[in-house]
């Protein structure tokens, strides 16, 4: 493929037509282990079940759902940290998924990532021009002459002094040292940024400047960010596109004004009441959809749909058939056999 | 005017640290009425976990702690341990943020409540079974009676903080210190645990001290908001004065930072810029000072004290704030007062 041969060259242009990054049927399962020594197998946890999205160039996809709906786990068999059960991955035409070691890590330079914690990512014992420095050197692309005209360059466009370059992390604040991993990410000039939880261990007045960084970086860069977190209300803030995740499965996905104007399917309505508004006149006049129940353990996740022992719509074609993801007349894909338009913020 | 349930003045805590003393607490002075809901907000080292654990005497040994904390007329701080058991469980009660550590794994859960119910009542073996049972389908466990000697760790995150309310309620406490109870909870959750604990405040008519960092939680929950920064209280009022009127900058800053879930997004966040001040050792003047866009030369020199904003004929509650331009800031439209701009933002590395 001549993709292959042009993308060795960072700035290649485009290589195909079609979507950066196209995720196929992703299915990712863990055995369940026994406690105790011997670990035996005793199951499967079922953590990420036919999953399929695009990222176009440039764009930000939000994928929303809370603890265990195998948003991270998504995030990193893209990212290919861990190896996909089945499925493709495929980034700029070329397929992710049982790629050697050399194909991936030409990917890797475009595509890059940020975790959650801002203090367990950054190296403590090297100083953050060091850390920011350090892909370039992996990539061997370190110059003597570019490479710290190019860190203090990251550094100014995240907003941090050059002349800090020297520092060490223990010496910057939490809304600083997620800079620095952005400085970090970016260097390499990525087409694809994974941030998975970027913001949620900021205190929210330190939480907006990142916001406001990631959203000019994109307009000056046009790196798309494929946002991974459970906060909807940042997620709207920032995604073009919006995919709500519950049980391994997508349960919803359309453009950030479709899926929070105009939610169809019943978790991704129960999902936005629950949010609550810091307004107290429209946070008291709302009803709340409180959920029963709690979420189904992912190593024995319910036959059909697998919302349907917490929904309230539920008959008895939910537990046999599961719903595919597909527009059914509401303007978006939804994975519901009985979706309805209705509006909840 | 109703005389408060519980009220703090001037409490000030510091801890001996390597670097001198750290004071968390700086003269703080709150009251909580009857049936109301009082949200504290605040980030990170605000102090008002703090406040909360001097008003429970939970603090560390090394906890320098003066002022007042009096509760149905007694004082509280300097208490002996065994006189303040009396009160805890019994007048004035804790939710924690994390259910797991606060409850005991090896013990089952009908087995915790029990031991809140001994500690102050006195009860027959049928009588704790059919509290225990009440308790728990007070807050909305399902199956309360097959549940009862299930341990904690068969329970959901939901459902663990159901059991933790459910200990607090035991012996129908007048006043409940909630520290963050649903930070660790997913937001439908939340949203069960947010109804439990209503509905429990409607039964009981016991009063609420919400402490959060989420605005969203407050703004569905609380009567009166008080915002801490820096271990001072900077301004207190009723819900919708903070929310609609706020008159300190920190305030504005906070209102204009978080994303709406209801807002289509077209439109820039305000940050703050710089980060909250070391606890350190005292400086001159207004905390806020160095993060302030209104900051003129008084504000880097004399600290202001809470005053009066604004009284709206005799009603209460009062509006309080601690600015030297309150008047002035609670005029300004909220969003207008911080910039949007990630350029022009540059925080100075903390020492």
């Amino acid at each position: 493929m001549s993709d292959l041969t042009q993308s060795t060259t960072s700035e290649s242009a485009v290589v195909s037509d079609g979507p950066l990054l196209e995720v196929k049927d992703l299915v990712m399962h863990y055995p369940k282990r026994s406690p105790g020594i011997f670990k035996r197998s005793v199951g499967t946890i079922h953590a990420v079940c036919g999953v399929s999205f695009n990222i176009d160039a440039g764009e930000t996809l939000g994928l929303v759902g809370e603890s265990g709906c195998g948003k991270t786990t998504t995030g990193r068999a893209i990212l290919q940290l861990i190896k996909a059960t089945s499925g493709s991955v495929v980034f700029r035409g070329r397929e992710l998924v049982g790629a050697d070691h050399a194909a991936l890590t030409k990917v890797r330079r475009e595509m890059q990532v940020i975790f959650q914690d801002p203090f367990g990512s950054l190296d403590p014992r090297m100083p953050v021009g060091e850390t920011i420095a350090e892909p370039l050197r992996v990539h061997h692309l370190w110059t003597k002459s570019e490479g710290h005209r190019r860190v203090a360059e990251m550094m100014k466009l995240v907003g941090l002094e050059p002349r800090f370059a020297n520092r060490f992390p223990n010496e910057f604040s939490g809304g600083q040292r997620q800079r620095i991993g952005i400085a970090r990410a970016l260097i390499l000039e990525p087409k694809l940024l994974v941030l998975d939880e970027p913001v949620s261990a900021l205190d929210v007045s330190i939480q907006a400047g990142v916001v406001n960084l990631l959203e000019d970086l994109q307009d000056r860069l046009g790196v798309a960010y494929l946002f991974i977190a459970h906060d909807l209300s940042v997620v709207r803030h920032l995604s073009d596109r919006v995919a709500v995740m519950y049980l391994g499965r997508i349960v919803e996905i359309g453009t950030q004004i479709e899926v929070y104007r105009r939610p169809q399917h019943p978790y991704t309505q129960a999902l936005l009441s629950a949010v609550p508004i810091p307004d107290p006149r429209k946070e008291r006049s709302r009803t709340h959809i409180v959920l029963q129940g709690d979420l189904p353990s992912p190593d024995n996740p319910p036959s059909g749909c697998r919302f349907r022992t917490r929904c309230w719509k539920a008959q008895e074609i939910c537990g046999i058939e599961t719903p595919e993801l597909i527009e059914r007349g509401g303007g978006h894909p939804v994975a519901c056999h009985f979706p309805e338009v209705t509006e909840v913020v | 005017m109703t005389e408060p349930l519980l009220t703090i003045d001037d409490l000030q805590v510091s801890f001996a640290s390597g670097e001198g003393d750290i004071q968390a607490v700086r003269g703080v002075s709150l009251s909580l009425f009857p049936h109301e809901v009082l949200g504290v907000v605040g980030e990170s080292g605000s102090g008002k976990s703090v406040t909360a654990l001097a008003v429970m005497g939970l603090l560390a040994k090394n906890a320098q702690i003066t002022g007042s904390v009096h509760l149905e007329g007694h004082e509280l701080l300097g208490l002996k341990e065994r006189a303040l058991a009396e009160f805890r469980g019994q007048s004035i009660a804790m939710i924690f943020q994390d259910p797991l550590t606060s409850l005991n794994p090896v013990y089952n859960v009908g087995w915790q409540i029990e031991e809140a119910l001994n500690a102050h009542r006195d009860l027959s073996k049928e009588e704790l079974h059919a509290e225990t049972i009440r308790l728990l389908e007070m807050v909305g466990i399902p199956h309360a009676e097959s549940r009862v000697n299930d341990y904690p760790h068969e329970f959901s995150g939901g459902m663990r903080q159901r059991v933790v309310i459910a200990i607090a309620m035991a012996n129908n406490p007048g006043v409940i210190l909630a520290d963050e109870p649903t930070t660790a909870l997913d937001v439908t959750v939340q949203a069960q645990v947010l109804d439990a604990l209503k509905h429990v405040l409607e039964n009981s008519g016991a009063s609420l001290v919400l402490i959060t960092h989420d605005l969203g939680v407050i703004a569905g929950l609380a009567t009166r908001v008080a915002v801490m920064y820096a271990g001072r209280v900077v301004e207190i009022g009723s819900a919708d004065d903070i929310f609609y009127r706020p008159a300190m900058p920190y305030t504005h800053g906070l209102l204009g930072s978080v994303p709406r879930v209801d807002d289509d997004g077209g439109g820039r966040l305000r940050q703050i810029p710089g980060a909250p001040p070391s606890m350190v050792g005292t400086k001159p003047g207004c905390p806020f000072a160095p993060r302030c866009p209104m900051r003129v030369e008084i504000c880097t020199q004399v600290e202001p004290e809470l005053r009066l904003v604004s009284l709206r004929g005799a009603a209460p509650p009062e509006h309080l704030a601690a600015c030297h331009r309150a008047d002035e800031a609670m005029a300004m439209p909220i969003g207008s007062m911080f910039s949007d701009s990630s350029a022009d933002f540059e925080e100075p590395p903390t020492p």
